[in-house]
């Protein structure tokens, strides 16, 4: 079988764990994180239970040292989140609410900068002695998940090689070596309870390292929700064809938890019709024979059956599995079989629909694409904000000035909002929107050159505002005010 | 006009499987408004959160299963071309013209509205997403929080983001298509085209189609928050294509 030599090539190429591939993957499951340790973690032994919660404490309280604002944020603010998630499952008690009002604190002065560090720590420390007077197995979930989600939020450098790897689209391989590291992580964590705490704590403590290679971050996170995930018996979620099953605990957690979601691809699909046709065809075929056949590892009878199921549907009616517009249509074409031209005509009338199916999917290409730069811009704006903040502004200058591109680019962005409007709305208007972002570099590096000064201006300018609210928004507003005003002109037009 | 209200009215226009799998946009607002800045109101917060969480499972749920399906369909559909093609095509041992031409016409057609339906299932999840995009901000305006960016991280990397596959899918379809697809000239065909459109296309995937185009198109065409960070306004050539959408006189 084909899947097998792929996966065996894949596990001995450490390189491709760098690239946090983006489809299906594993951090696909942090939002959902919470709501599975929440279920699952009360199932686990006590012993375990101690043990985690010790290396969480001392996880949570070295994630402190880290200077970074977003993170202390995010994982502040993930608390009060996964302290809500306790609460929504009819875990509510008066010590939930005390810490909540711990929390909310904490999280609207987290966006500030500098200051807020003492008061994070203490608000922390407040937190832990909660903890234990707290009923045991709650805590542990939510500690667990907080801390997850926390770590799994760190790696903010990566994010640039993401979106990279989405377009690159060499997200399977990538997928296979990650599957088959969480094999291997996970063999020994079911084996040996005592492994545990270890683990966690190497895998915290990995985490913890600032600026961390993406790798190790990565490796970490993915160790992470192997554990949680395997705690509830799924798999990490993978876009690859091997074993794609999705955790989705939220809604497995009210049905049965074992349901986890499956990522079909082609090649396995192809896979699974050489096994039904091997078996004598689909209505003969069976789910336990086809999965026995396959021997896709993780693929487990349930998908197969839920697959089998649509392929026999697809197959015995092909017409209908198109749809339920398609029903509509049939007197139409008894029409076309008799008249020729008709039947020209129906097809240039296809021809034209597909014309416009075909537009509507570039433009969503093209939109997704701008979509995920955007996003990478304003995580890089984010950074440098807060890098800014830490070295104390004035040595903004040099920044913009780095040869890299994306730095000129943010930069010149945020310096040039109003320059940038102006020739977004004339050149757009005329062109294709592929071609806008990059126009804007474009305008934005010719101008960017004049704008060195004001760049020491826009620095002082950042300062005060970083005390108020929330860094970047406030900071945006201040530099698209003069854009506003020009769009507000431009659409009133 | 809102996106709320944009989205409603895409959603309306749906295919009608799809109407509750979209990002209940209005809910997420009726939590915000809750969230009151001056007392820290957690709870509000939290459900808020979880509110994200479940809808974001629920597309994933709802994007790999109707991935699944068009996994399983486009291979159908390239069986089903080599077997018309082989039985009763020019090049078989029996070629039989009528049946040939209208199997070929079936073919077509449910090419196209396949297509149709993938390019909808790639929409549904931009759409979806430019929800949770705006929706969050929304809520870090509110709270004053920093959400937005490392959630948006995660959702990046969700299934129902990761359309990668459709894409390929879609482009696949569109190359069997001109395979498929008899050669005729450009030009005069375009006045009939658009008359027939009206009479003969495809109801809801084509409608559907069409008011993604124009509901995209308006979206992106500036409003007061319009930032060097927003998406660009959407410029389509043959644009009055599209007008056809409003009073569309379907059969």
């Amino acid at each position: 079988m084909e899947a097998r030599p792929a996966l065996s090539i894949r596990r001995s190429d450490p390189k491709q764990l760098s690239n946090l591939g983006a489809s299906g993957a594993m951090s696909s499951s942090m939002p959902i994180l919470p709501i599975s340790l929440q279920e699952k973690y009360p199932k686990m032994p006590d012993s375990q239970q101690v043990s985690i919660e010790r290396e969480l404490r001392t996880v949570s309280m070295a994630q402190h040292v880290n200077p970074s604002v977003s993170n202390s944020a995010v994982v502040g603010h993930l608390f009060s989140s996964a302290s809500g998630f306790s609460s929504d499952l009819h875990f509510s008690s008066a010590s939930t609410l005390e810490r909540h009002a711990k929390h909310t604190p904490f999280i609207s002065q987290s966006s500030n900068s500098g200051a807020s560090l003492p008061l994070t720590h203490s608000s922390h420390t407040g937190l832990f002695q909660s903890v234990t007077s707290s009923s045991f197995a709650k805590e542990n979930s939510e500690w667990c998940s907080d801390t997850l989600q926390g770590i799994l939020d760190l790696p903010d450098n990566v994010p640039l090689q993401n979106s990279q790897m989405q377009s690159g689209g060499g997200v399977a391989s990538e997928d296979c070596a990650r599957q088959s590291d969480w094999q291997e992580w996970v063999d020994p964590l079911i084996n040996d309870d005592d492994n545990l705490a270890t683990d966690w704590s190497d895998l915290l403590v990995d985490a913890n390292v600032a600026d961390l290679e993406p790798k190790n971050t990565y490796q970490a996170s993915q160790q992470l929700s192997n554990f949680s995930l395997h705690q509830s018996q799924q798999k990490i979620p993978a876009h690859s064809g091997e074993v794609c099953p999705v955790a989705s605990p939220l809604s497995s957690g009210s049905s049965a938890p074992t349901k986890p979601r499956m990522r079909w691809t082609p090649e396995l699909h192809e896979c699974f019709v050489e096994a039904v046709t091997q078996l004598g065809g689909s209505e003969r075929a069976t789910p336990k024979g086809v999965l026995k056949l396959m021997k896709v590892e993780g693929l487990t009878i349930y998908h197969v059956k839920s697959h089998l199921q649509k392929y026999r549907t697809a197959r015995y009616r092909p017409d209908s599995s198109e749809g339920t517009s398609e029903r509509k249509t049939t007197p139409l074409e008894d029409m076309s079989s008799l008249d020729l031209k008709t039947g020209i005509e129906i097809t240039e009338a296809l021809r034209l629909q597909m014309e416009v199916q075909k537009r509507l999917h570039e433009q969503l290409e093209i939109q997704r694409n701008l979509q995920l730069r955007i996003e990478e811009q304003g995580r890089y704006l984010q950074m440098m904000f807060e890098q800014q903040c830490k070295s104390g502004g004035m040595d903004k200058p040099k920044a913009p000035s780095t040869p890299d591109d994306p730095s000129a680019q943010s930069s010149e962005l945020i310096q040039s909002p109003s320059k940038a409007k102006a020739s977004e709305k004339d050149k757009a208007e005329t062109e294709n929107d592929a071609t806008h972002v990059k126009r804007i570099e474009e305008s934005s590096q010719q101008l960017g050159c004049k704008q060195k000064k004001p760049e020491t201006e826009t620095s002082d300018n950042l300062k005060p505002t970083t005390e108020g609210g929330s860094l970047s928004p406030s900071a945006k507003r201040a530099r698209t005010h003069d854009a506003d005003a020009s769009s507000a002109k431009s659409t009133s037009n | 006009m809102k996106f709320g209200k944009r989205l409603k009215r895409q959603i309306e226009e749906t295919l009608p499987e799809w109407r509750d799998k979209f990002l209940d946009y209005k809910e997420l607002k009726k939590l915000i408004r809750l969230i009151s800045s001056a007392s820290p109101s957690q709870m509000a917060e939290a459900e808020f959160i979880y509110l994200l969480n479940a809808e974001i499972n629920k597309f994933n749920a709802f994007f790999m299963e109707q991935e699944e399906d068009f996994i399983i369909r486009q291979k159908e559909l390239q069986e089903r071309i080599q077997s018309v093609v082989a039985t009763l095509g020019p090049t078989s041992i029996r070629p039989l013209d009528a049946d040939y031409r209208e199997e070929m016409r079936k073919i077509r057609k449910d090419i196209v509205n396949f297509h149709g339906e993938m390019v909808l299932l790639e929409n549904y999840s931009n759409i979806n997403y430019t929800g949770l995009v705006k929706i969050l901000k929304k809520y870090d305006k509110r709270t004053g929080a920093l959400l937005r960016l490392p959630f948006i991280k995660t959702v990046l990397q969700q299934p129902f983001f990761t359309t990668d596959l459709v894409s390929k899918l879609v482009k696949e379809c569109e190359r069997t298509m001109e395979l498929v697809f008899p050669i005729t000239e450009e030009g005069e065909r375009r006045e009939e085209e658009k008359e027939r459109t009206t009479v003969v296309a495809e109801q809801s995937i084509f409608r559907n189609t069409v008011a993604a185009l124009v509901t995209m198109k308006e979206m992106r065409r500036g409003s007061s928050t319009y930032s060097p960070l927003s998406l660009p306004p959407l410029n389509l050539p043959d644009s009055d294509l599209f007008q056809l959408h409003s009073p569309v006189p379907i059969v």
